[in-house]
């Protein structure tokens, strides 16, 4: 069994592509969870409202995104970790639809 | 009653780190060549300080976080490195400003030439950085700097017209120089919204081990000393307008800061103005070279503070031991200590959004801040600063070209 | 837990909350038939350098190896992190590991031989 040794700081902002090449967002944050034996990756989060729930960014940003009509819309997406490959860490590449993939919620 | 001697303490620490050579000069250059028209950049300069001063010492206070801590928690260590290398040029080329203004008090006092000073400030500096703690380098420098005072003591003698003083608080357009004009606005809001004044002041609020209760305290202490300091800026600014600009005295040299005071006071106008400049560039100076020390220290997680031993904090000494040097070899080369006081604070303007913006952020973040966030009102201000930090950014440097001395 | 938000770039305090540094780097192993595990928090100069861009690390990389600045990457199990409010502690002693490698130094051969230190 070959293990992948990833250093997740240098996944920060990289670029993650879809499977038609189109980019789907920048990856923002890595969600873990405690199970019985260690911490293990649950999903990514990519694109603005990540950053902004990165930088604890709601109050400001929120208020920035509106100006820019950007409210309405989201490229904020959750990705499980089973449907990213890292195969190459500098080219993170979905293993689905973007489609299947759920939206960022807003955090109050 | 400890509160209180804390209050007065704190105010009088603040006026310490407002007044610097940077203030004065700039204080005076505006005086000697616009009269009382632009009071109302020391005042802009000095309400936009008390916010950011005020919400720096809440976040210490509160979050037992520093500024440079928070930046390089939240926006991670690219941009703390950016931070960290402009930063630290901009408080190093401030620092030697300060730095060949003691000298520059030394040669006024001595008549020895201010380049010979160089190596001997630089080793009463480290000296008293060394061995001294936080609370006798805040405390002790900053009520020294109580002599300060005299500005304002010269300014009421000489019976200012003070409906003309009031009318300058309000922002006038320039009738000649207006490239200069702007010029010295610029420079006097850099003197004033200096990014080391804040980020000290978050350093300062940990030494001295404040905790939530002191959020009120600080509140009166950012307030009290801000406006106090300011208002010490107005007296020479006042000083200037009545005593040089009838004279078509321009401040282009120090020799000519004395007949700030000489009028005044006579012969003890002058000593009064050297151990003014003296103090006050020594106080700055110090608060400065810890400021960049704190700056490395804190962004990448060293052990830091003023109350330890140097030898349990070792990568810190070196920090502020190099720093001190460095400024020491600027002065020694002979650069004219009034031209790089006038450039440093332009180049302070320039570069204050990148401090200010990540600040925004970090003032809203609950996990540091919890029930005290800003509100509206203070986001309001911020937002509204780094508007005008990025107008200064984009004029400062054209406005020196072009409208610089 | 959010890896980025709440762990890397914390500052790192060891057992007796002694600062060694911050979380530079986090690293996460992941078995080609299993799901990816946080394995290791990495503290140093070179995994900050790793960060920057390409162009920076080329330009920085030599210069800091010729004057000594570098010190090998220093990797804490997981296993022994536990992530606060803005902090994160390790069941280590700073003293016994790289991390404090040149402050030790620097206490020994420069500091330490300065009068008062």
């Amino acid at each position: 069994m070959a293990t992948q040794e990833i250093h997740a700081e240098q996944l920060l902002g990289r670029r993650v592509t879809a499977i038609n090449g189109r980019v789907v967002g920048r990856l923002q944050e890595i969600r873990v969870r405690k199970q019985t034996r260690g911490w293990y990756v649950e999903e990514f989060l990519t694109g603005d409202y990540a950053l902004l729930d990165r930088l604890a960014g709601w109050t400001i940003g929120r208020a920035v995104l509106r100006v820019f009509g950007a409210s309405h819309k989201t490229s904020s997406y959750r990705i499980p970790w089973d449907k990213l490959d890292l195969t190459d860490p500098q080219r993170p590449r979905l293993r689905c639809d973007v489609a299947e993939l759920s939206p960022v919620q807003i955090e109050e | 009653m400890k509160k209180i001697f804390e209050i007065a303490l704190g105010i009088v620490t603040s006026v310490g780190g407002f007044l610097e050579i940077g203030s004065i000069t700039t204080a005076a250059q505006a005086g000697a060549e616009f009269s009382f028209q632009l009071i109302w950049a020391i005042v802009l300069g000095g309400l936009c300080v008390i916010f950011l001063v005020e919400q720096s010492g809440r976040l210490a206070a509160v979050s037992g976080h520093t500024i440079p801590d928070a930046i390089r928690e939240r926006f991670g260590s690219n941009y703390f490195l950016f931070l960290l290398v402009v930063i630290g040029i901009v408080s190093l080329l401030v620092m030697a400003a300060e730095f060949g203004g003691v000298c520059v008090g030394l040669e006024m006092a001595t008549g020895i030439g201010f380049q010979w000073w160089a190596i001997p400030v630089a080793f009463v500096i480290w000296l008293i950085i060394w061995k001294g703690t936080f609370g006798v380098i805040e405390k002790g420098v900053s009520l020294l700097g109580l002599v300060t005072l005299c500005f304002v003591v010269g300014a009421i003698a000489m019976r200012p017209p003070w409906s003309q003083i009031v009318h300058g608080v309000l922002p006038t357009l320039p009738v000649h120089d207006k490239a200069h004009y702007w010029f010295v606005a610029v420079s006097i809001l850099g003197a004033s919204i200096s990014p080391y004044l804040f980020f000290f002041y978050s350093s300062g609020a940990i030494e001295d081990e404040w905790d939530e209760s002191y959020v009120g305290v600080n509140r009166v202490i950012a307030t009290g000393g801000m406006s106090f300091g300011s208002f010490i800026s107005v007296a020479v600014l006042v000083l200037a307008a009545m005593l040089l600009l009838p004279q078509g005295i321009k401040v282009e040299h120090y020799s000519q800061l004395p007949l700030l005071l000489i009028p005044v006071f006579g012969k003890t106008g002058f000593w009064l103005f050297v151990a003014s400049l003296g103090i006050a560039c020594l106080g700055a100076a110090l608060e400065i070279t810890l400021e960049i020390a704190y700056l490395a220290a804190q962004g990448f997680g060293w052990n830091w503070s003023e109350n330890q031993r140097p030898l349990d904090e070792a990568r810190f000494s070196l920090v502020y031991t190099g720093t001190i040097l460095l400024a020491m070899l600027v002065v020694l080369i002979g650069i004219d200590p009034l031209k790089l006081t006038v450039f440093s604070m332009a180049l302070t303007a320039a570069t204050l959004p990148v401090s200010i913006v990540p600040f925004l952020f970090v003032m809203n973040d609950k996990s540091y801040l919890r029930d005290y966030r800003n509100g509206w009102i203070s986001n309001t201000v911020v937002l509204l600063i780094i508007g005008l930090a990025f107008v200064l950014s984009l004029v400062s440097i054209p406005l020196q070209i072009f409208g610089g001395s | 837990m959010d890896l980025f938000r709440d762990c890397l770039d914390k500052q790192l305090l060891d057992q007796n909350k002694q600062r060694m540094g911050r979380v530079d780097g986090i690293i996460i192993e992941w078995p080609s038939d299993g799901q990816p595990r946080v394995a290791y928090v990495e503290v140093g100069a070179i995994t900050v350098i790793d960060r920057m861009h390409t162009m920076l690390r080329q330009a920085l990389l030599p210069l800091l190896k010729r004057a000594g600045a570098l010190t090998d990457r220093y990797r804490i199990a997981w296993g022994k992190i536990h992530v606060g409010i803005n902090e994160v502690r390790a069941d280590v002693d700073a003293k016994q590991t790289p991390a404090l490698e040149f402050e030790l130094w620097l206490r020994k051969k420069v500091i330490g031989r300065i009068p008062g230190a």
